[in-house]
């Protein structure tokens, strides 16, 4: 594939072959667009794993208890995992319309001023609250997972030494949930980078470039311009960003050690 | 006293957090049938309450949504089917043998499930107009193959690991042959991952937007992409209902198999290694 996209970075525009060598790579590092872009994936992952790995966490110490409320109530936050994408987008473009759900509850605490259509607050506030409704799901069931394998012992005789509520998880419980919990982030922060579908219907990169993530743009200059030269050493970039995630990840997950025992 | 009444209090703020998550969750599902069901003034005046008409559903029985639909489960089944064929044995491979940097390739796998699609749809819209597989099912069945193998090799192979290397050698010494082995008794072992890795594969065909809408235009078009056709027309005449109608029909599968697959989403989506 490297070698593909290095074929592509070498014949630019109107099927002429030029050979422009790294003329693109230098030309990525000066187009606002693009960095800005890049920002704001970075800004929009570091947002909801904020949110979805704490929601997640609590939801799963709620929960944690067998019993029938509580396992129907875990299949329903678990849904949204299995729909795809650009069906959510969908989903929340009716909920956020002036006359849905979200629209008119927002409406009225903002009175009426509710529009993610043409604020960019707005738009944000609307696609992270979709991307935390389509993927907490994940979270919660890794620490639910993680919460119910936690080794009681420790509680106790962490109990047994009067140690507060709050003592009790951060040295006995936390420890044993680190591993799972570092892996899980990792994997969202690859997925968050890589969002495309929802936002693309939900706001279409807009108002503006206001919502405007990496995978947008490429497919904006690449697809729908085709400057492919460019597009493809933009995604050249990008995919090394993601790889050297999934490294990160794969060294976490063996600890170092080899991929297959 | 106090302490009771504390717990009590506790509990009740409980109650009242889950049952806002709850609502929450299950809102937008319900919505999207509502609208789905709702004659257009009353999608207009914002459609809460339904008016049970039902001209949208039949509506996308017909035309191109039939066909998405149709295209939709023929490649994603097809995918399904494909990939299981190809990594049972593969994963099998990974787990039991060492070769020429087996290691390299089983990451190679990782990155790939890892890659972002956006990052492949150039290269291959060129490379399948280039062959004529542009538009076609087995174009877009190859296009997903590279996401689905490694996900269900990593799924089997993880189970595969935990089956000890002792059962091979114990069926081995007892005279089986090694397709005998693969096939009585290695399979019926795996036979729990092989469900998981099933549905993850055929999820990840059924739920993709990105590849269908870029490598399809016409005959092989799949239901996600052809729901953002008809989203992309909103702006100019706004048509809801089929869309709200046709994207509630991709979700029956997940709504439908939830209860099946619910203890096996973590380990879909962690490669089986959580």
């Amino acid at each position: 594939m490297i070698a593909l996209l290095n074929y592509c970075v070498q014949t630019p525009f109107e099927l002429r072959t030029t050979f422009v060598g790294l003329g693109h790579f230098r030309a990525m590092f000066h187009d606002y667009r693009f960095t800005d872009a890049v920002f704001r994936s970075l800004a929009f992952a570091a947002i909801a794993l904020a949110i979805e790995i704490p929601l997640g966490l609590g939801l799963a110490y709620l929960l944690r208890k067998p019993g029938m409320i509580n396992s129907i109530i875990t299949a329903l936050i678990a849904l949204p995992t299995l729909f795809p994408p650009v069906t959510i987008g969908m989903m929340w473009l009716l909920m956020a319309r002036k006359n849905g759900p979200l629209g008119m509850v927002m409406d009225f605490f903002l009175s009426g001023m509710f529009d993610p259509f043409r604020n960019a607050t707005h738009a944000w506030g609307t696609i992270i609250l979709m991307d935390v409704w389509h993927w907490t799901g994940l979270t919660f069931l890794v620490s639910l997972a993680a919460v119910s394998a936690i080794d009681e012992s420790y509680i106790i005789s962490a109990r047994t030494e009067g140690a507060t509520r709050w003592q009790i998880f951060r040295y006995a419980e936390f420890p044993q949930l680190v591993f799972p919990l570092t892996f899980v982030s990792l994997l969202r922060l690859i997925d968050a980078l890589k969002i495309f579908d929802e936002v693309y219907v939900l706001t279409g990169g807009g108002p503006g470039l206001s919502t405007e993530f990496i995978t947008q743009y490429i497919r904006t200059t690449g697809i729908e311009q085709w400057i492919i030269g460019y597009a493809s050493a933009m995604s050249l970039v990008f995919n090394f960003i993601v790889l050297i995630l999934s490294w990160l990840m794969l060294m976490i997950l063996t600890g170092g050690r080899g991929l297959i025992e | 006293m106090a302490a009771a009444r504390k717990d009590l209090l506790v509990n009740i703020i409980k109650v009242i957090f889950l049952a806002f998550i709850c609502i929450i969750f299950i809102l937008p599902v319900y919505f999207t049938f509502s609208v789905s069901i709702s004659s257009k003034p009353r999608i207009n005046a914002g459609a809460i309450i339904p008016d049970l008409y039902f001209g949208h559903w039949i509506e996308i029985t017909k035309g191109y949504w039939k066909s998405g639909i149709i295209n939709s489960a023929i490649v994603s089944l097809l995918c399904m089917v494909i990939a299981l064929v190809i990594s049972i044995p593969a994963a099998y491979a990974f787990v039991r043998y060492r070769f020429m940097a087996d290691k390299h390739l089983f990451f190679w796998f990782l990155t790939n499930r890892m890659a972002p699609p956006v990052v492949f749809s150039i290269p291959y819209l060129m490379i399948w107009r280039g062959m004529g597989i542009w538009d076609t099912y087995q174009g877009l069945i190859l296009a997903y193959m590279v996401f689905e193998i490694p996900i269900t090799i990593w799924i089997l192979a993880s189970f595969i690991a935990s089956i000890p290397r002792e059962v091979d050698e114990a069926v081995l010494i007892d005279g089986y042959g090694t397709r005998d082995l693969f096939f009585k008794f290695i399979l019926p072992l795996i036979k729990p991952a092989i469900g998981v890795a099933m549905f993850f594969a055929w999820l990840f065909a059924w739920t993709d937007m990105f590849f269908a809408s870029v490598l399809t235009s016409v005959y092989s078009k799949t239901l996600p992409a052809q729901l953002l056709t008809a989203l992309g027309k909103v702006g100019w005449g706004i048509e809801y209902g089929p869309a709200a109608a046709a994207g509630f029909v991709t979700l029956i599968p997940g709504l439908t198999l939830l209860y099946w697959v619910r203890r096996y989403i973590v380990m879909g989506f962690t490669f089986g290694r959580l």
